[in-house]
């Protein structure tokens, strides 16, 4: 049988993720954040990564870069970049990748930046430590204060600020310039436009919109808000408790003929200002302890459609034909099984 | 009589830039009532709240509480509108002392306020910690803020503030730092304590989606560093927007809908101007607003009542386009809020 997600290794593929497991802790106290992940991201896609909080999007989007944080550990499958396995790589290679070719930019920008030194000494200083990009550190500035604009900063002012000169808005705008200073073809972000307020959300996705527009850049982010979903991204992927639910275009994840039960939860549980919020549902119940999954479907206890099947089967992640992947019994119930993923 | 009126406030840090924060705000609320704050990041939704809680003074202008000015409260009197005004604050994780475990976080208060005695105050809490949906027992007492999860921490913050039988709550963005998902749990369960015992709302959110939920049937005030641009009912103050500033806010929504989002980016009014210093002649919102002209630079409009209540500092608030986008699924009917 045939994963769907690794046979489409077409020129335009540059991440690929197959079957990719990642631990935290060893024996019996481990838990697996991640879980038999396949996905791949084609170049020019805006790709989201969906899930409530702890369902392991962020532990997914540092395997990308190979820096889950330890005691994480990678105990299966393989991260490929243009081909490359990233898992085996050498630490040098992978620092020769990182930055210039796929860049990170983490959740809040916290940390991001070093507190006593301006933001244009720092970006000085990646520019030495790499002049395989910019020989001319001139050309690299310059390239830098174009990106601030890209991002509607006043490159003069925040080159000579500090971290603590600048608001949240616009720290995390800052980072994101940052993250593209190597030109970089992918660009990984974790939760930007989470505690923003509407009108920084609303700057970051026109600035995602706008660099992959006018860059071409590749961008993977992580959110647990299907709205930002909805405005930004070309794909998707949405986790569960470690799992893979569903992926597929941004279309294919809003319609609603045939969607997982979580998704539908999901964009029913958003105060949404279109409809006074009247329709809005909570979702009931809490990602599971990865400690101790229940059996069968992980999202089974929260289920509305559950039946006996999900409690003691782990329903498989099957396509209709295209690349709309669904994990789940009922949805899947008139899908006759000729693609599926390595469960 | 008002349950809270805000007179002509002003307040200015000792610690900030020396500019007020606050501009002449005038702001009433009835018991029971819900008035949502929104604006954007530093317009001072968070110091007005501070203020209404009596965690500051203002610099000018007078708070009352049911008709006594705060300023003047002494003894018992003073005591007693301390307990009958609560702020649950935003970050779950900073409002909560880490050092103290939840029932050493919940007793104090309630023991201050003879709410309870020692032999009483276990099983209150117990009492507590159903209401607010979460583990009743003296185990869950025993953890520590850090043994939970933002949700049930900000659950705790909730307890504690009821746990003092307030008339009011000042609830200052208690939802943004959760997950889209338990955030409507959590609204939903301070909407059972305004419904259940009439403790009137000071709701602070950038969320209009969260507002629009939350805030059914109350009142909206929009604010534009330190000023009240907008104030009107909720319902009308999101579909007949007054201001070009509170129109601004609402195209700024990310909507959860790939097809209307195309629909609105079809529709143009991009997002130039999202960011820019307030203006200090004229019209505070001139130097982002798309409507500007000439007399906005000279002159500041004054909050006006346009009908029913609705207010507007704006001289051109006839010309506000509406947002189609939001706008264009109102004809189906409704479900009424369980
Ligand atoms: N303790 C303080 N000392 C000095 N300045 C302050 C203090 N607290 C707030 N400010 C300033 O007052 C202004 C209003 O801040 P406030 O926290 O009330 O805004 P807010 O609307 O609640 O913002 P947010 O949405 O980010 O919470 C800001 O310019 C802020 O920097
Ligand atoms: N450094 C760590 N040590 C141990 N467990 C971790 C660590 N980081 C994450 N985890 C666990 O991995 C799971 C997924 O976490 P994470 O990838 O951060 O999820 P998300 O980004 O979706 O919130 C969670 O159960 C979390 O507790
Ligand atoms: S497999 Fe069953 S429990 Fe799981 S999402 Fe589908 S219907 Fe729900
Ligand atoms: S008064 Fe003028 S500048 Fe101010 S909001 Fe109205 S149109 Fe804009
Ligand atoms: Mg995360
Ligand atoms: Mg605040």
């Amino acid at each position: 049988m045939n994963s769907v997600n690794s046979v489409t290794t077409d020129d335009r593929t540059l991440l690929e993720i197959d079957d990719l497991t990642v631990a935290f802790g060893d024996g019996a106290g481990s838990v697996r954040a991640v879980e038999n992940v396949a996905l791949s991201v084609a170049a020019g896609e805006i790709y989201a990564l969906v899930g409530e909080s702890g369902c392991g999007k962020s532990t997914l989007a540092y395997s990308m870069l190979q820096i889950v944080p330890p005691p994480g550990r990678v105990i299966g499958g393989n991260v490929r970049f243009r081909g490359r396995d990233l898992v085996t790589m050498s630490k040098r290679e992978l620092n020769a990748l990182r930055g210039a070719e796929l860049a990170m930019v983490f959740q809040g920008a916290m940390n991001a930046f070093n507190p006593v030194v301006t933001i244009g000494t720092q970006v000085d200083h990646i520019l030495q430590a790499h002049p395989e990009v910019f020989p001319d550190p001139k050309e690299g500035r310059q390239h830098f204060e174009h990106l601030l604009e890209l991002v509607q900063l006043p490159p003069k002012r925040i080159w000579k600020s500090f971290e603590s000169q600048l608001s949240g808005g616009m720290k995390q705008r800052v980072a994101i310039a940052v993250a593209l200073l190597l030109r970089p073809s992918v660009v990984i972000l974790d939760e930007p436009t989470t505690a923003l307020d509407v009108l920084n959300q609303r700057l970051v996705i026109d600035i995602l919109k706008d660099l992959h527009r006018d860059l071409g850049v590749t961008i993977v982010f992580v959110t647990h808000d299907l709205a930002v979903v909805a405005e930004v991204a070309t794909r998707v992927a949405v986790m569960y408790a470690g799992r893979l639910v569903e992926t597929g275009t941004v279309e294919e994840i809003f319609k609603a003929e045939r969607r997982h039960p979580y998704v539908e939860a999901l964009i029913n549980a958003i105060p949404s200002v279109l409809d006074a919020g009247l329709t809005v549902q909570p979702i009931g119940g809490a990602v599971p302890n990865l400690a101790d999954l229940p059996a069968g479907c992980r999202f089974a206890p929260r289920c509305r459609l559950a039946e006996d099947l999900c409690r003691h089967t782990e329903p498989p992640l099957l396509g209709d034909g295209g690349g709309h992947l669904v994990a789940c019994h009922v949805v899947n119930r008139d899908v006759v099984p000729m693609e599926v993923s390595k469960a | 009589m008002s349950l809270l009126d805000v007179r002509n406030v002003t307040h200015t840090y000792d610690t900030g830039t020396g500019r007020p924060v606050l501009h002449n705000v005038d702001l009433s609320t009835q018991e029971g009532e819900i008035v949502a704050l929104v604006g954007e990041s530093g317009c001072g939704k968070t110091t007005l709240g501070r203020l209404i809680a009596g965690l500051h003074e203002p610099s000018s202008g007078s708070i009352s509480f049911e008709g006594s000015d705060i300023a003047g409260l002494k003894g018992k009197r003073r005591k007693d509108w301390r307990r009958r005004v609560q702020m649950v604050h935003q970050d779950p994780y900073g409002s909560l002392n880490p050092g103290l475990t939840i029932g050493s976080t919940l007793a104090p208060g309630m023991l201050r306020h003879k709410l309870a005695n020692r032999r009483t105050v276990q099983a209150e809490m117990i009492k507590l910690l159903q209401q607010v949906g979460l583990d009743a027992t003296p185990v869950f007492l025993q953890r520590y803020p850090h043994q939970l999860s933002g949700g049930q921490r900000q659950r705790v913050s909730i307890a504690r503030a009821i746990s003092l039988q307030p008339k009011l709550i000042v609830a200052d963005e208690v939802t943004s730092m959760l997950d889209v998902s338990m955030r409507v749990a959590i609204l939903d369960l301070l909407l059972s304590f305004q419904r259940d015992r009439g403790i009137g709302f000071v709701f602070i959110s950038h969320d209009f989606g969260v507002v629009r939920y939350f805030a059914q049937g109350g009142r909206i005030a929009v604010m534009f560093y330190g000023h009240i641009v907008e104030e009107g009912p909720v319902e009308e103050l999101i579909k007949t927007p007054s201001h070009p500033y509170t129109h601004m806010l609402l195209q700024a929504i990310p909507v959860p809908d790939p097809v209307l989002v195309r629909k609105r980016d079809a529709e143009g009014g991009g997002s130039e101007r999202l960011t820019g210093d307030p203006s200090t002649k004229g019209c505070v919102f001139s130097n982002r607003c798309p409507l500007v002209r000439d007399v906005c630079r000279k002159e500041a409009p004054p909050l006006i009542d346009i009908g029913s209540g609705h207010r507007t500092a704006c001289f051109f608030s006839d010309e506000i386009p509406p947002l189609k986008h939001l706008t264009a699924d109102e004809a189906s009917p409704q479900p009424t809020r369980s």
